[in-house]
Formats: C-alpha cells, structure tokens, sequence
C-alpha cells in the first residue's frame, strides 16, 4: 500500500530546501516529500492524488540522491527524469535535497477561475 | 430497448499489485478473471455479471474506456445508425473483443473518451445468490461496495475559444441513447454555459456526469454504498489503509447523495457514493446550479472548492 507509515528502523531524517522560497524542512528517508512538506503545512506545492498519477507536485531536484517510486510517464518523461524532475509524492530522500517547483500546472491552479469551474 | 447502466471501465495503473491491493482488499472487489495480457478483473458482490472493473498495468494513470450495457443485442444495430446519423465514426466490434462480453459498438464520445455499448456479458451471479439471499455476505474485505455506481468524464471547456465538449458530449448521450439530464451547472455572463451536466438512464439521478476542464481524463469511478452509516465507516477503512482522501465525508446538493473521494494508488479518483439521491424519471424537470451556488451544489455543507476537485484528475 502506498503511504505506509515510517518503520523506526528507516527514521533518518533529512533536509530538504526548496530554492524557490528558501525554506527547509525535514524528510524522514520513508517518507515522501510531499507528505513531509504537507505536514509543515507548507504553501506552494500542490496536494493531489499522492499515487503518481495526477502530476501536480512536480519538483526537480537539483542536489543529493533519493529513492523514487513508479510515476505517470503522462507527466514526467525519461528525459525529464533524467534531469532530476520528479513527482514529490513518489520521492524519498536518502541525502539532504535541494528542490525546485517546476509544474506548469502549478500557474492553472493558481490563476481565479473565469468560467465557474476553468 | 435501451441502455441500461453503466456496464465497466478499464483503467490504467501504475503498480497492479498496489492496485488490486486497493480495489480489493479497501473496497471489497474480488478479481474474476485475469487474461494472458496481464489485465485483471474485477466486481463487486453485489453485482451479477463478470465484471465491472478491468485493470490495466501503464506507465500513465488514468481510464483507457468506459463500456455501458444494453438492454437487447438488437438495440446495438439500432444505436449504430443512429450514430452514424448524428455523424459520428462507430464500427461494431465482435463477440469477445470487450472481454466475457457480446458483439459491441467502439466510438468515441464528442469529448474523446473512448465508449463501448454491449447488451450481453457474461452471468456470474451476486455473492449472496437468489434463493433467501442474506442481505450482505460475511466474508467481503474492507468497504465492501455494492457495485460500480457511475464514472464523471472530464471534458474540454474552452467558453473563450468556444469550446465546449460538455454540451457536445450531453447532446450526444441524450439525442443517440436516450439519456435525460437530471442536473447542470450553467456559468458564463449570461448563465448559458453548461459547464457540468448529470445525466441518468436508471432510477438514480446520475450514471454518467461531464464536468468542464482544460483536458479531456477522467474524474472519478464511484461505487455505491447504502447509506450515511456506510459512509462513515468506508472513510475509517480508508484512514486504517492509508487512502489518499481527497474529500472527506459530505453531501453533494447535486444529486444529494452521500459522498467520499479518494484515490487509488495511482491516483485515479474513486467516489463512494451513497443513498438514492431522489427517484429519478425521464419526466422530472432538470435542476439547474448557477456559477455563484456552484460549490454549494458540488459540497453542500462548506459551499467550497475542497480537496484538489477540479486540478486534479487523471
């Protein structure tokens, strides 16, 4: 199952930066990032669905090494795997991040709706 | 003749084990049949053909068709020229194409989605049998869920480059199957945007919802529970399985059911929805939500966006 909870045998914590704002939290290495970003009740990075699927909480991470989870190809392709971007929900650090919020749907759930429900 | 319900959806999963883990050990479905491709599928108790779930392993989330089941094999002729009069592309698939099913017509709605109607699938029966049946079998895991109640298809709607594919796909499902709109959300200046519909060919007021979105996917599936209580406890189900829930235990004012969203471990939304709504007949007037009530018709109690509703869908 997804989102299990952390085993004390695997609760070494990291640090994690988000360069966009500067802010640091804490990530323990099983968890995933969003949920611990979540959990400091951070603004910013997008909550969906926490499967991999729906791709709002897409990061790249542009310093230290993590374990990932499988993710939707519909929104992180080979290429931009290979670059470092990622789906927050599917990431666990096992060295201290840094992170940037790169998803365009970042900007479409930020802008008022004009028609009610777009 | 006509349709009757909705008959299946196949849906793409990321992690198939994750997801049968989900779909049957968290909502109770038991896996019917799994075929040399490596698709699974599944129903639920309550239900009597094979099944009303098939699951695909992907490298993308999301639902690959939606199929609906009709009431006579010779009703399909009479749906395929009618949708060839509407001007739509449809072909007749054979016996077996759609798995354990009958002959079926292949097209895809105005918004994309591709759509299978077949009149016969293959009878295994309720868990509970029909002879002095228990009112609920013992055995199920987790929630439970009766059956796959209906799906919500998200379409393009563009009103700024005149595009709607939720008028187009209500249109289409009303004039060709004889679908009646129980409910719609209208926005726009001059309130005459349909931006979501509800349409129904049961007793229930929604088997099938379009809502508007900057992409053509899927909303959610949602299986039926029978009341408040039920709810409740699915959501306790979901909390002790770790389920992402996107929306916690509320009741829409659109169709007035009794409502939970979540996701599956691929992050296809998943409803469980309770309670009739109201009884609804091909002659009942078409309730209407305005763009300033939206969210009170959506979630009834808060009146607001919750969850990640309309950013988030696969």
């Amino acid at each position: 199952m997804k989102d299990e909870p952390m085993s004390r045998a695997e609760n070494i914590r990291f640090e994690v930066k988000i360069l966009d704002t500067g802010e640091k939290f804490s990530c323990s290495a099983s968890d995933h990032l969003l949920r611990a970003m979540l959990a400091l009740g951070r603004k910013g990075i997008p909550s969906g669905c926490h499967g991999g699927g729906c791709g709002v909480c897409k990061v790249k991470v542009t310093r230290g090494t993590f374990t990932s989870l499988v993710m939707s190809r519909a929104h992180v392709s080979e290429e931009e795997e290979r670059d470092g971007i990622v789906l927050a929900c599917r990431v666990m650090p096992t060295s201290d991040l840094e992170v940037e919020v790169v998803g365009k749907l970042k900007k479409a759930i930020t802008r008022p709706k004009a028609f009610g429900l777009v | 003749m006509g349709v009757m319900r909705i008959g299946h959806v196949n849906l793409r999963v990321l992690d198939m084990d994750a997801a049968l883990g989900h779909y049957m050990n968290v909502m109770g479905m038991k896996e019917t049949h799994r075929d040399a491709a490596g698709n699974v599928y599944l129903k639920c108790w309550d239900e009597w053909d094979k099944y009303s779930l098939m699951l695909t392993a992907s490298d993308r989330a999301g639902m690959n068709h939606i199929a609906y089941k009709g009431e006579k094999d010779a009703d399909l002729d009479v749906f395929k020229k009618r949708i060839e009069d509407y001007g739509t592309a449809v072909e007749i698939v054979p016996a077996g194409t759609l798995f354990a099913c009958g002959r079926a017509l292949k097209f895809n709605l105005p918004s994309g989605h591709e759509f299978y109607l077949y009149a016969e699938k293959e009878f295994v029966g309720k868990d509970v049998g029909v002879t002095n049946p228990a009112p609920w079998p013992t055995d199920k895991k987790g929630i439970a869920a009766h059956w796959l109640d209906h799906a919500l298809l998200m379409c393009e709607l563009n009103p700024e480059k005149g595009i709607n594919k939720v008028q187009e796909s209500t249109d289409f499902m009303m004039k060709v199957f004889d679908f009646h709109l129980a409910e719609q959300v209208v926005v726009g200046p001059n309130q005459d945007i349909k931006a979501a519909t509800w349409l129904f060919r049961t007793s229930t007021p929604h088997d099938l919802a379009f809502v508007g979105g900057p992409v053509m996917g899927l909303h959610h599936i949602a299986f039926f529970l029978d009341e408040w209580n039920d709810v409740l406890k699915a959501a306790d189900i979901m909390a002790m399985n770790n389920v992402k829930v996107d929306v916690t235990p509320q009741r829409h004012g659109i169709t007035r059911g009794y409502t939970i969203y979540f996701f599956d471990p691929s992050g296809n939304r998943n409803e469980t929805f309770a309670g009739l709504g109201y009884l609804a007949q091909p002659d009942m007037p078409t309730v209407t939500w305005t763009e300033d009530q939206l969210w009170r018709g959506i979630f009834y109690h808060t009146g607001e966006e919750a969850g990640a509703f309309t950013s988030v869908y696969t």
